[in-house]
């Protein structure tokens, strides 16, 4: 219900995209921002290798007049011939204007010229002059003991442009490789779903008379394997519960039938003529023998619907097993020594959390039961213990015919006989064993029941902390 | 002794009354709710047995308006409901027994008579009596017409409960329930075989009987020669 309160969950779709969205984006704008940087460092190596040569030159002009300030314009103005767009100033000594190449009046504008001793990339500077930008290298030397200044300079505004129109253009492609993507993505996403949808599909179409239809897990993509299994598990749970309660509605429908059928039978015929009074008190005797299991099945039944429901809560105190146990086989002494069948108790427990008299009637369930089952003149043995996992257990052991293996795991169902053909008047009302494994099983235990050729065993585990 | 039985299913009422009126009680009975609490506050009973379940006003808000009053008349509930909250409900209001039906008539006649004998201080018996039959209480030991019989601790305390309430019905429940503490139905005879060995050790080399079957409802202890 929390989930509720939170809002709709996301969509599957909606969460891969938005991953994927994310990443894409990503990778688009690193890649776009290196490519305009190596583009950008790209035409810095360019414009430093032009301003370097233009430099070197100026410099080999210099050392060609040995000193003869005055040749310099002269041999300056020949400097840069074959280069366009390029600039430069000297002055000697720095700071004051000897030459400059055409057009470059603008060096007059730099005030804080930033020199340097030597050409190095790491020197390169710009210039915003006007409305032109110019990246240029100023570098301060002497040549025959004359300190000269060399400001040379390019104007960019080629470079400028042609970046611009170069991202432009790679936002647009990068933009429409993003949306291709994200729309492959979608597709892949959807692609991806269909056999979630067709899995879904066959779910839904499974009724409740096609309990036994199962999903081929082969089918299926291995994602979706474990979700296969574990819904084949869960119908198999559903179809066994199922057949168990249509089995139980039929089995309480034949129950009710064979009594009710006898009390409707021995009724009628006891009315159809005059009888002494004597044979009337033994139909109502007959009568009410059948009633009287009439309504311990019915409220047998009814305990277990309502332990079914969970409407049985087991108080909790403290139960010291052995003395239970004690008790019990006093309240059975007379039955056992009936049939010479002696009742040992072995073995120590601490005390466990409990409902007293759900306990004792769980355990005397299994006490008669063991009575029933076992030949005249033999030995029943109740040992009880604690195992490793913390739980007392109780076992019950009693010598006597193997019960066939394929009714060891159906021996706890309601009305479940070994044999069909017992009488039913000796075997109770069909619902011990299952009240038994009902009581058990609210108090958080389990119980199990073995057998072999010599003995039947039935072991209760209890936890120690309920 | 005087029973106010308020219960609004017809058959059922009508055979609780016959039934009490034949084991010699007076028998006062309601077909629902507001007249059985008029009665109960109009006129005194012994024992009110009660059914939760009726058309105008249930039994538990019978019970609460009457213990509210003042009325501490002694009240069995009878109810097709048997979880433990009604129990424990019923209970907490002051209900003194609880049966839950359908439930053998044998059973509420043994309630209502062991709800009667509770208001009577029982004084402490030391020897109890039947015919040439006794039961020595401190010393647990027992004779019949002179001759020692040896009995379990359980038998003892059997033929003691059969003594105690002589001449009434007891129904297997009850006695499991007295004797041994089993306060369910157990699926075997235990009951039975019980009673046969606790017969072969005192009846049966006697020609008076003492312990009688009561065919579909129980066995009790009577010395028929009175």
């Amino acid at each position: 219900m929390n989930k509720q309160k939170k809002g709709m969950p996301i969509s599957l779709t909606l969460r891969v995209m938005s991953f994927a969205g994310f990443a894409i984006l990503a990778c688009l704008l690193l890649s776009g921002f290196f490519v305009i940087k190596s583009v950008e460092q790209h035409f810095i190596e360019q414009d430093y290798d032009e301003l370097k040569i233009i430099i070197e030159t100026v410099e080999q002009r210099l050392d060609s007049i040995n000193g003869n300030v005055s040749q310099a314009p002269d041999v300056l103005s020949q400097a840069i011939s074959g280069h366009h767009g390029v600039y430069f100033q000297v002055e000697t000594p720095p700071g004051t204007h000897l030459f400059h190449s055409k057009g470059a009046e603008f060096f007059s504008e730099i005030t804080h010229p930033q020199p340097a001793n030597r050409i190095d990339k790491s020197n390169l500077v710009s210039w915003k002059i006007d409305s032109e930008i110019y990246r240029g290298l100023v570098v301060d030397f002497t040549v025959e003991g004359i300190p000269y200044r060399v400001m040379a300079a390019m104007d960019m505004a080629f470079h400028l442009s042609f970046l611009e129109k170069f991202k432009e253009k790679m936002w647009l492609i990068m933009l429409v490789i993003g949306i291709a993507t994200l729309t492959a993505t979608w597709f892949g996403i959807y692609q991806g779903h269909r056999p979630l949808i067709q899995l879904s599909r066959r779910i839904r179409n499974i009724q409740t008379n096609q309990l036994d239809e199962r999903i081929a897990p082969n089918s299926l993509p291995i994602e979706l394997r474990e979700l296969a299994l574990s819904f084949n598990q869960m119908l198999q749970h559903l179809e066994d519960g199922f057949e168990r309660l249509s089995n139980f509605s039929a089995d309480i429908a034949h129950e009710l039938r064979t009594p009710l059928t006898n009390l409707i039978t021995q009724t009628q015929v006891g009315l159809t003529q005059a009888r002494p009074i004597e044979q009337y008190k033994e139909l109502l005797y007959s009568n009410l023998e059948e009633q009287e299991r009439l309504a311990k099945m019915v409220s047998d039944m009814l305990w277990l619907a309502q332990s079914d429901n969970k409407l049985i809560q087991p108080a909790s105190t403290l139960i010291d097993l052995s003395s239970e146990i004690k008790d019990l086989f006093e309240f059975f002494d007379a039955l056992a020594a009936e049939s010479q069948i002696t009742l040992t108790l072995e073995g120590e427990a601490p005390a466990i959390p409990a409902d007293r008299e759900l306990l004792k009637r769980a355990l005397s369930n299994l006490l008669s039961n063991a009575i029933r089952h076992t030949p005249y003149g033999e030995k029943i043995t109740v040992k009880i213990g604690q195992n490793k996992n913390h739980n007392v257990y109780v076992e019950i052991i009693n010598p006597g015919e193997q019960i066939p293996a394929e009714h060891l795991s159906k021996l706890f169902d309601r009305f479940y006989r070994v044999d069909p053909s017992r009488n039913r008047l000796s075997e109770g009302t069909g619902l011990g064993l299952a009240i038994t494994k009902s009581i058990i099983e609210t108090h958080d235990g389990r119980i199990t029941v073995e057998s072999n050729n010599a003995r039947t065993t039935f072991t209760v585990y209890l936890p120690l902390v309920m | 002794m005087r029973l106010l039985v308020v219960e609004d299913e017809r058959k059922a009422g009508e055979f609780i009354r016959q039934g009490l009126t034949e084991a010699g009680f007076l028998v006062t009975w309601m077909s629902n709710g507001l007249d059985g609490y008029h009665q109960a506050m109009t006129e005194t009973f012994d024992v009110i047995i009660l059914d939760v379940m009726l058309p105008d006003i249930d039994g538990w808000r019978i019970l609460k308006s009457l213990r509210e009053a003042g009325n501490q008349t002694p009240v069995i509930f009878l109810t097709a409901r048997d979880s433990v909250t009604d129990r424990v409900k019923g209970l907490e209001l002051g209900a003194d027994d609880y049966l839950v039906k359908p439930f053998a008539f044998v059973e509420l006649l043994a309630r209502i008579r062991s709800l009667l004998r509770r208001g009577n201080s029982t004084a402490i018996i030391e020897e109890l009596k039947v015919a040439d039959l006794v039961l020595d209480i401190p010393s647990r030991k027992v004779t019949r017409a002179g001759k020692k019989i040896t009995l379990s601790q359980k038998e003892f305390l059997l033929l003691e409960l059969f003594i105690r309430r002589q001449g009434e019905v007891l129904p297997r429940s009850i006695i499991a329930s007295e004797v041994w503490d089993m306060n369910f139905d157990s699926d075997t005879n235990v009951i039975d075989v019980a009673v046969r060995r606790l017969r072969a050790k005192i009846d049966d080399e006697f020609e008076q009987k003492l312990i009688h079957t009561v065919r579909g409802m129980g066995y009790k202890l009577e010395d028929e020669s009175e």
